[in-house]
């Protein structure tokens, strides 16, 4: 089954990975600017905030800067494990205070506002959100809407759980499932 | 084959659900199982690529340079600083004191904890606070808004008005201008019409000699229709012979005879110019005729015609 982490984009930010480990700064700017307006995104959407969503995004990419030997190739892709190293710091943020609903509307509006239009012009970062975004399209919505409540909202599988009014078990079976048809999907396009 | 409540729990892991004693025996389990391995690293792409689902935005440019200014500048002080004896103690001398602080804090920890919590507390009171009122003023302000619009309507269509009736002002002027206009051009017409009027009431006739005598002579009679009356100019008139005088006559065709308008006093050289009123009531003047008749006149003409016109 062939992997993201086996295609030429994947091998290059793994490589730049490699030189930010050995003190490469132009590395690390050149792999800030390819990934920077994902991450920011994800950031954003999770903490409906600019400001904090700067302040995690920093914080992402300067353990990112310290821990880059502990990333490894095999395992993952760059993107993922940068992904999970923002999506946890803002989780860590999530986790400690709540944000109001009116917080929360202005957050998007500006949201639309600031979408990043230079994003359009990067065909394989286009490409990618293409394919994931058609992928999630073909999950069933129950199963759709929890994984986006954990990856997104932070929530744990029980305050998804209670949120929903479903069963912790359904829960937890729907983000399993979510996930492997998405794999599988990926996989295919790939 | 990897069992769905393992499947689960792996999940659990790779979103940062568990407690960290529970994500290290999680991930001791990954490790020593090769096909759990794969499936996790398979399982951390697919959650990783969530990412790529969500609008990218563009970041602050700025941050891989506020990185690694951050991460320099520690570093370079370590490695610039020349360390002596006694700067080698120093950070012992730190960490003595911090122990101390630490003591010191932890005695007086549960008052500081107390005093952050009511501080915490006020602050989210003046939060709340702020936010109501914020609130307020945005509700204010919207509805200024909203007035300052209708005053801005009201003063448009207030202009729009004013507008109207200064047009319709400038079309009364000319209105006035062209009525005034027409009021002198009336009169005028009526001046006019009413000097028409006074020339059709007056009839002039020139008298053409019947004689030959009296051929160098002029006589003319302005004669007015409605005062019935009239006024005879005459010229080069020789003076009546002994006995005899000159006598107008007015000619009526509604009278069977002409009436007489009286004798003339002729002086001996010079104009004539004497009005006259018949003796008896004239319908209309058609004719004038001057005859020689004897001296003090006649009731009707009995002599010769020596002046007649129309």
């Amino acid at each position: 089954m062939t992997r993201l982490a086996d295609d030429p984009e994947s091998k290059f930010e793994a490589s730049l990975i490699s030189q930010i480990a050995d003190g490469d700064e132009s590395a690390f700017a050149t792999f800030y600017q390819r990934l920077s307006s994902s991450l920011y995104g994800m950031a954003y959407r999770m903490m409906n905030d600019a400001k904090e969503a700067e302040d995690v995004l920093q914080e992402g990419f300067t353990y990112i800067w310290r821990r880059a030997g502990s990333f490894d190739p095999s395992r993952s892709t760059a993107f993922a494990w940068a992904v999970m190293i923002v999506r946890n710091k803002a989780i860590d943020r999530l986790r400690v205070r709540q944000r109001s609903e009116r917080l929360r509307e202005r957050a998007e509006e500006s949201l639309v506002q600031q979408t990043d239009e230079s994003s359009a012009e990067e065909p394989t970062l286009r490409e990618r959100s293409a394919m994931v975004r058609s992928a999630l399209q073909q999950i069933p919505q129950e199963q759709r809407a929890a994984l986006e409540l954990a990856f997104f909202g932070g929530l744990t599988h029980e305050e998804i759980a209670e949120r929903l009014t479903t069963p912790l078990g359904t829960i937890k079976a729907r983000i399993r499932r979510g996930l492997l048809r998405l794999r599988d999907f990926l996989h295919e396009e790939i | 084959m990897i069992d769905e409540q393992t499947q689960e729990l792996v999940l659990q892991y790779l979103l940062g659900e568990l407690e960290p004693s529970r994500m290290e025996a999680v991930r001791t389990q990954i490790e020593s199982d090769a096909e759990l391995k794969t499936f996790v690293n398979e399982m951390e792409e697919t959650v990783g690529s969530l990412a790529y689902s969500v609008q990218p935005i563009a970041a602050p440019p700025d941050i891989p340079q506020r990185i690694l200014r951050a991460e320099r500048g520690p570093a370079r002080a370590v490695q610039e600083a020349p360390r002596s004896r006694r700067a080698a103690l120093i950070p012992w001398a730190v960490a003595a004191c911090l122990a101390i602080a630490c003591i010191i804090l932890g005695v007086d920890r549960e008052r500081v904890r107390d005093g952050l919590s009511k501080e915490l507390a006020a602050l989210r009171e003046t939060n709340a606070q702020t936010s109501k009122a914020l609130t307020q003023l945005e509700q204010k302000s919207a509805d200024s808004e909203k007035g300052l619009a209708a005053l801005e309507q009201k003063n448009a269509g207030a202009q729009t008005e004013l507008a109207a009736l200064r047009q319709k002002a400038a079309e009364q002027d000319q209105a006035v201008a062209a009525l005034t206009q027409k009021d002198a051009d009336s009169q005028k017409e009526l001046a006019a019409l009413r000097q028409r009027n006074l020339l059709s009431e007056v009839k002039i006739a020139t008298l053409t000699a019947q004689v030959a005598k009296f051929q160098q002579t002029n006589a003319v009679v302005v004669w007015d229709t409605g005062l019935r009356s009239g006024v005879l100019l005459l010229d080069k008139l020789p003076p009546p012979a002994p006995g005899k005088d000159y006598q107008l006559w007015v000619i009526d065709p509604s009278k069977p005879i002409p009436v007489s308008a009286g004798v003339l006093s002729v002086p001996s050289v010079g104009l004539i110019r004497t009005s006259f009123h018949p003796t008896q009531p004239v319908q209309s003047a058609a004719a004038f005729a001057i005859s020689v008749e004897k001296s003090g006149g006649s009731t009707k003409p009995e002599g010769q015609i020596i002046l007649l016109g129309k």
